[in-house]
């Protein structure tokens, strides 16, 4: 069990004739939650892109379970590597367990229909994400933080050892980010790896056991949370002034940005 | 309810429906058959092949060489007036089977079209079939020098169809994509180009604008057996093709890139959609002509009725576009005289669409 689940060597990607990545490199194992910080543009998403194959790699290789992603069919990598989009289109009227089903599409062949295993993971991932009691309600009618759910549920339902989230929390009130963080912390638990990208600093370092510091397609920082986020990296990675102390609540690390007119003292 | 028994559900219901719009259309018309007079017709041509016998076949006078043959039986024999066998047999039920098959494919396509593109306004003809078909058919009808290789009206219709199709999708794709708003806008542009065509065609047809105009508006008066056979080959298989891409057609809605990550080779999936979605068209618009708001409203209908699901909306909304031509079209050749089919499916079709628009509150796909 040496082989990580996810294993990013030296990825370089362009896009349109400019590079957005040079020269990343870090893993996931088992039961880890890699955050995945920097400020926008530093190409947190593009980098999951390239993680689930959809796009291309430069230089580099990427592999979940050592499968180089770039040689697997979509039907492959679908087994391999669950996305959680940061939105979706779920503006059509299938109900909230046929949407969650559908992340059993890379399980089922073309002539075949959903056999009792199939099933029994859309329950099992309907109960994890608390959403048993809106089975048949369309998704249409769901609020916002329902509506995450039900990506996240169907992500579980896909049954990947890899999970990736993109900004899962974006659009959240806090009360739902927790509750989407807590339930991607337990099923990470269970044993899969995750990646996610989190624009807040403070819920990255509280829910992540590892931190990877993006800036300008690179990686400027990597490791622990308390590594990671320090007054120097920050300044370098967001040009901004920041104090981090420890979170008396939560034990872990705390951001906080300055204005230009305050002092580190006065916090 | 499990997809699949709910796609079974419907379509024993849908067939039924069709069923009887069939038997009661083949009684309506200048001579008025009571339905039960029809059925028993219909039985009687019910023939079931009871075995295998050798029949000696000579070549010559030299070599007798026995060929198989299938023996065929009927199992039914009601004594029913000859006139209405043969005005059922003869003149209503390949018009019949015809819209049946017709409305079917364009029902089918029109589906697989709103979903593709997400987008309501889509019917099977977004990408040009039609009017390819059209300009093809009037070219047919009015350049005399465009009849090569002794291609006929259909035939010529056809390859029209696809050839506009074709055309539709090599300006969209780029590098082996073909973003979804580039086919729209491609198909839209070649829509009216050849729309400039026909109009063209039409100024200077002469004798000939009679015919044209019949085509474009959609008609099924002239089917004879031979259409209905060549379309009841082709278009099962091709529906059939759809209907196992079912399922990819629902996780297309979430959008490529989701697709894509659930398991879907979006690139080949989009090609092979528009290309069993633009055959499938083709065939029905080159033996019916160019027949409106089947492809675009039918599967609104039912949709609002059964759902979003493509593994149960395809067959639903294919079966009841195919009852919905039936009766169309007996409406169109009831009267006292006979007006193209398209007219009354635009005319039923919109008002009633509208109703179930407003009534539903569905405003979205």
């Amino acid at each position: 069990m040496s082989e990580p689940v996810l294993a990013v060597d030296q990825l370089s990607v362009d896009l349109g004739g400019s590079g957005i990545l040079s020269d990343v490199s870090f893993t996931a194992d088992r039961g880890e939650l890699v955050g995945l910080v920097g400020p926008n543009g530093a190409g947190k998403t593009t980098l999951l892109r390239a993680i689930r194959g959809s796009v291309g790699a430069t230089q580099g290789r990427v592999a979940v379970e050592g499968n180089e992603v770039s040689a697997l069919s979509a039907r492959q990598t679908g087994r391999l590597v669950a996305t959680v989009p940061q939105e979706t289109r779920l503006s059509f009227s299938f109900s909230v367990e046929e949407a969650v089903a559908m992340g059993r599409n890379p399980h089922i062949g073309r002539f075949g229909t959903a056999d009792e295993e199939d099933r029994q993971q859309v329950q099992e991932a309907l109960a994890d994400a608390s959403l048993s009691a809106f089975a048949d309600r369309p998704v249409t009618e769901l609020s916002g933080g329902e509506r995450q759910r039900v990506l996240l549920a169907r992500a579980f339902a896909q049954d990947t050892p890899l999970l990736l989230l993109d900004e899962p929390t974006a659009n959240l009130d806090i009360n739902h980010a927790i509750n989407t963080l807590d339930l991607v912390r337990s099923v990470v638990d269970e044993g899969r790896a995750a990646v996610a990208a989190i624009h807040d600093l403070n819920l990255a370092a509280r829910y992540c056991d590892r931190l990877v510091l993006l800036t300008e397609g690179s990686v400027l920082e990597a490791g622990v949370p308390d590594s990671v986020l320090t007054t120097e990296t920050l300044e370098a990675a967001f040009d901004a002034r920041a104090v981090v102390s420890t979170d008396p609540t939560t034990d872990s690390p705390r951001v906080t940005a300055l204005s230009d007119h305050e002092s580190a003292d006065e916090i | 309810m499990d997809a699949r028994q709910r796609a079974v559900g419907w379509s024993i219901w849908l067939a039924a429906v069709l069923g009887v719009s069939i038997t009661v259309s083949a009684g309506i018309g200048p001579v008025s058959i009571h339905p039960l007079a029809v059925v028993k017709v219909l039985l009687n041509a019910v023939s079931v092949p009871t075995g295998i016998e050798l029949t000696g076949s000579s070549i010559g006078n030299a070599l007798q060489l026995p060929a198989p043959a299938i023996r065929w039986q009927s199992p039914f024999a009601y004594s029913v007036d000859t006139t209405y066998k043969t005005i059922v047999m003869r003149v209503r039920l390949p018009r019949i089977l015809l819209a049946a098959v017709v409305g079917f494919a364009l029902a089918a396509a029109g589906t697989v079209m709103q979903g593709f593109f997400r987008n309501p306004m889509a019917d099977p003809s977004i990408i040009g079939v039609s009017s390819g078909a059209a300009a093809g058919a009037v070219a047919f009808l009015v350049v005399p020098v465009a009849v090569p290789f002794g291609l006929g009206l259909q035939g010529a219709a056809f390859i029209g169809a696809l050839l506009a199709a074709f055309g539709v999708y090599a300006i969209a794709t780029e590098g082996g994509r073909t973003p979804i708003a580039t086919l729209l806008l491609a198909g839209v542009a070649i829509q009216a180009f050849l729309g400039a065509v026909i109009a063209f065609l039409q100024l200077h047809s002469g004798d000939g604008l009679r015919q044209v105009v019949h085509w474009l508006m959609g008609h099924l008066g002239n089917a004879g057996w031979d259409d209905v056979t060549v379309t009841l080959l082709t278009v099962p298989v091709l529906f059939g093709i759809l209907l196992a891409y079912a399922r990819d057609l629902n996780v297309l809605l979430l959008g490529e890139e989701a697709a894509h990550g659930l398991g879907v080779e979006v690139e080949r999936t989009k090609r092979l959609l528009l290309a069993v979605s633009a055959v499938l068209t083709a065939a029905a618009v080159a033996v019916s002509g160019v027949i409106g708001f089947v492809g675009l409203i039918v599967p609104h209908m039912v949709r609002l009725v059964v759902g979003p699901d493509h593994r149960v909306l395809l067959p639903a909304a294919a079966l009841a576009g195919a009852s919905f031509l039936v009766l169309t079209d007996t409406i169109a050749r009831a009267g006292a005289t006979e007006i193209p089919v398209g007219i009354v499916t635009a005319a039923l079709g919109a008002p009633f669409f509208l109703y179930l628009l407003r009534s539903r509150e569905v405003h979205e796909l």
